[in-house]
């Protein structure tokens, strides 16, 4: 059966891309949906929920709601815990059954708002998407709704004022535990970029408040490493135009990235002074994907499972460090233009496994196992997204991929 | 761009109504753009002759992400872009939910940038009966709903439910009511009556059209009576119509 799937899970849906990206920025995040799963979008897939509060709410819809169309009690239910939370801000996260129904989710955030006086809302989640799409519109309307204009200072002659970004300065985009597992794994990708002299504004949205991603204008440039970040880099160039770079600093790939960072904010900066001479539009014309870039063509050795831009910039290091190739297979919704010429997007259990047939070495989630040849090397690298928390305690030990 | 709804009782007369309030735009120099938003796909019928044409829907549904926004249009008489959301098969599916997934792929084809119409009529299939009907009057849709009613109680029954979802969607920012058109059917005191239920709900009524054989003489031929009797004094009337629903359009900001 085409794009069944009988051994190995899915990966997580779009509502808990939704939950995961927002868990820690302060606000309420309701997804309209009956209750009893609950703890597939949290207990799951969310390994802060034993340590952290987050105000994460399922409305509890039922048949009658969905039939009647009772959007008021939605509203209602709501606006009361809100006016005793207080939130920072009210996310809307459709499910299925809205989906079905046609819940108008941003006229509900607009009431919502109107009654509040709280920044509300909808993020249109199905629970048909992967979670790097739900992630991906989550980080993009905090984007869109928080991330203030750079404000203008005083020269010391006081006649003249400038906007300007803070040099060697960057926000990491797209950065969420089903990707990227528990904290330490981001502050150890801040610590690396430490290390070659870049500091960090914001991290979307690990182990970060909503008001330093308020800040994120300041940055001199932005660094999507996931493809969950994508569409928040290109909303932050537009609205201010910070360039941005896709990658995720890990081994000895993150020296190749940050060469391409300086060279980045370099032209960022030519093009302005040329702008100011010559009226030319400043920027970059296409992303910088450094992890595309001299990738070697032989014969793939080694066979990457997961996201597009975290194993992209993995397969990249290791080319570097042992010389052999690497191809990536992708089986997540993603933008084609994230994966190198031999890497693959599949759809489903049975492409993955033709995908894998001739493989020799593969590096993935342990739950691919099962599907891949037994003439192969398999190296486990646990994914939440894919196996939730199974793996957890051996990642926090980090067992995995060390010498990498 | 002004983008217009047009609701009222099925068998009212909205799709002639629409039609030949689109050929008297289209007459005008305007780029119109009419969408049948009702599974029998048959709304813009008269401005292309009858021809046959593929339905939004249809063509997702056989086509799924390779949908064009070209398969999706045809043009009609005086120019006017086609479009029909189409449906489900009668019994099976979900019309309501169709009309959104069709409004949607417009939006995501471009329709609305690649035409760039200066005029979107939205005919919708009779009462506001659920969710999905109430699509083109959401936020990014309509701006001004019009109602076509007689002065039968059933018509007039509709038109105060319609009205109803207006005003209960008011703090969503959905379309506001633009008026009632009065098609007459010729029934006791019809007049009166129509007048009542735009009193009812503070509007107007925005035109009064004349029950006239020349519309279904029109029909017959498969054309609107626009084109086929433009001297005659029911075109003068879609004429007056069509002036007045501009004319309210304008007093809002729209054109």
């Amino acid at each position: 059966m085409r794009q069944s799937y009988r051994i190995i899970p899915v990966y997580t849906a779009d509502v808990s891309g939704v939950c995961s990206a927002l868990y820690e920025l302060g606000g309420m995040v309701v997804m309209h949906d009956p209750s009893g799963c609950n703890s597939t979008y949290n207990t799951h897939d969310e390994i802060r929920w034993y340590e952290q509060d987050s105000l994460i709410y399922i409305s509890g819809l039922t048949e009658i709601d969905a039939v009647m169309g009772n959007d008021a009690k939605f509203i209602r239910d709501i606006e009361e815990t809100a006016k005793e939370l207080h939130p920072k801000f009210i996310a809307l996260a459709g499910s299925p059954i809205p989906f079905m129904n046609g819940t108008d989710f941003p006229a509900l955030a607009q009431v919502i708002e109107t009654e509040t006086g709280i920044p509300a809302f909808a993020i249109p989640t199905n629970g048909m998407h992967d979670y790097t799409y739900g992630a991906g519109l989550a980080f993009a309307k905090i984007a869109e709704r928080f991330v203030q204009p750079l404000k203008e200072t005083k020269n010391a002659d006081a006649d003249v004022t400038s906007i300007t970004t803070i040099p060697h300065t960057l926000n990491l985009l797209g950065v969420t535990p089903l990707d990227f597992g528990p904290q330490q794994n981001a502050d150890c990708m801040k610590q690396n970029l430490a290390k070659h002299g870049w500091q960090v504004i914001s991290t979307w949205a690990m182990g970060d408040s909503l008001e330093n991603l308020s800040h994120a204008a300041e940055a001199e440039v932005n660094l999507v490493v996931s493809s969950v970040g994508l569409e928040t880099a290109k909303i932050l160039k537009e609205k201010f135009g910070t360039p941005y770079v896709i990658g995720t600093p890990v081994g000895d790939f993150t020296e190749d990235l940050v060469m391409v960072l300086e060279q980045v904010t370099k032209n960022t900066d030519k093009k302005k002074k040329s702008s100011e001479e010559e009226s030319a539009p400043d920027g970059q014309d296409k992303p910088e994907i450094p992890y595309l870039q001299n990738r070697l063509s032989e014969p793939q050795e080694i066979t990457l499972i997961g996201e597009a831009v975290t194993m992209g910039s993995l397969a990249a290091a290791i080319e570097k460090k042992y010389h052999k190739a690497v191809r990536v297979i992708c089986p997540l919704e993603t933008n084609a233009g994230l994966l190198a010429l031999n890497d693959r997007v599949a759809k489903g259990e049975e492409e993955v496994q033709e995908l894998l047939k001739d493989a020799r070495i593969i590096i993935a989630d342990p739950l691919y196992r099962p599907i891949c040849p037994k003439s192969s090397s398999f190296y486990e690298l646990p994914h939440i997204a894919f196996s939730g928390r199974i793996f957890l305690r051996d990642i926090k030990e980090g067992k995995y991929l060390s010498e990498i | 761009m002004i983008k217009i709804a047009v609701y009222g009782k099925g068998g009212i007369g909205k799709s002639t109504t629409v039609s030949n309030v689109a050929a008297a735009l289209a007459e005008k120099g305007l780029a119109v753009m009419q969408i049948g938003c009702d599974p029998k796909a048959d709304s813009t019928i008269q401005l292309r002759h009858g021809r046959e044409m593929h339905t939004v829907l249809d063509l997702y549904n056989e086509k799924k992400q390779d949908l064009k926004l070209e398969d999706m249009t045809t043009t009609g008489y005086q120019g006017v872009i086609c479009v029909e959301a189409g449906g489900p098969t009668p019994g099976l599916g979900c019309a309501g939910r169709g009309i959104i997934t069709a409004l949607e792929k417009l939006k995501e084809t471009g329709a609305y940038e690649i035409y760039k119409p200066d005029i979107v009529l939205y005919d919708v299939l009779g009462d506001v009966v659920c969710g999905g009907f109430s699509m083109p009057m959401r936020k990014g849709y309509a701006d001004k709903v019009f109602i076509i009613t007689s002065g039968e109680n059933m018509a007039i029954h509709a038109g105060a439910n319609i009205a109803m979802a207006v005003q209960n969607f008011k703090n969503r920012g959905y379309a506001s009511l633009g008026g009632i058109i009065l098609n007459r059917r010729n029934v006791k005191r019809e007049e009166e009556k129509v007048q009542e239920l735009a009193d009812d709900f503070e509007t107007t009524v925005v035109g009064k059209l004349n029950r006239s054989e020349l519309v279904t003489d029109a029909e017959e031929q498969g054309k609107t009576l626009m084109e086929c009797y433009p001297d005659s004094e029911m075109a003068e009337e879609y004429r007056t119509l069509t002036e007045n629903i501009l004319k309210i359009c304008r007093e809002d900001g729209l054109c």
